[in-house]
């Protein structure tokens, strides 16, 4: 019952205010993953990157491999990433990024990090 | 996460090398810039396709030139990349 309560209304947690609980949002962000408008903007630069029709659908697992992507392309993609979002991206994690969910996480987490350095 | 196979040391260097070579770019003008990553992207897509992944000599020879090339770019003095292709007869 619980976890479907929760399940129905991820925006709920999503919303907070960006300032407002830090304690809470740090503890919510590893249930549930990136911001929706994170991914929004990935897929857009994803998209864009591998010139993709507007027709194909890109859901936060779609894979780069199966969107047509090799290896060199995941480079152009997480290069594009790491300018959109002014971050970046160590080569280790960048051969780990083979989703868009996968960029969409570790994007935040590198945000979040950059955030109270700032 | 498991999908992706690992991916060996030479292809990490390559991928390396592409990542600098583009980060080099990003120093350069705005016109200048679109014209050097357009060559650079079309080079190791080419030589991804036509050199076989086994012929270790070659693609640790392209390496090595590459290094060099990354080397010339990066410096400030340099402002641009052009190329040419021979026409094979």
């Amino acid at each position: 019952m619980a976890t479907q309560r929760l399940s129905s209304a991820p925006f709920v947690s999503v919303g907070l205010p960006k300032k407002g609980f830090p304690s809470l949002r740090s503890s919510r962000l590893r249930i549930c993953a990136a911001k929706a408008e994170t991914v929004d903007k990935v897929c857009e630069i994803v998209r864009k990157q591998l010139a993709l029709s507007s027709e194909t659908s890109l859901t936060p697992s779609s894979a780069f491999a199966d969107l047509g992507a090799d290896s060199l392309d995941t480079v152009e993609i997480v290069m594009g990433l790491e300018e959109a979002f002014d971050i970046t991206v160590e080569e280790e994690n960048s051969q780990n990024i083979t989703t868009i969910q996968e960029a969409a996480d570790l994007i935040d987490k590198l945000v979040d990090k950059k955030a109270p350095a700032a | 996460m498991a999908s992706r196979p690992k991916l060996s040391g030479l292809q990490k260097q390559v991928l390396g090398l592409y990542r600098g070579f583009l980060r080099a770019a990003r120093s350069k003008g705005p016109e200048e810039r679109q014209r050097i990553e357009s060559i650079v992207s079309a080079e190791f897509h080419q030589n991804s396709k036509n050199i076989d992944r086994k012929n270790f000599l070659q693609i640790e020879y392209l390496l090595r030139r590459g290094k060099k090339q990354l080397d010339q770019l990066k410096s400030p003095d340099t402002v641009g990349l052009s190329s040419f292709t021979f026409s094979q007869q």
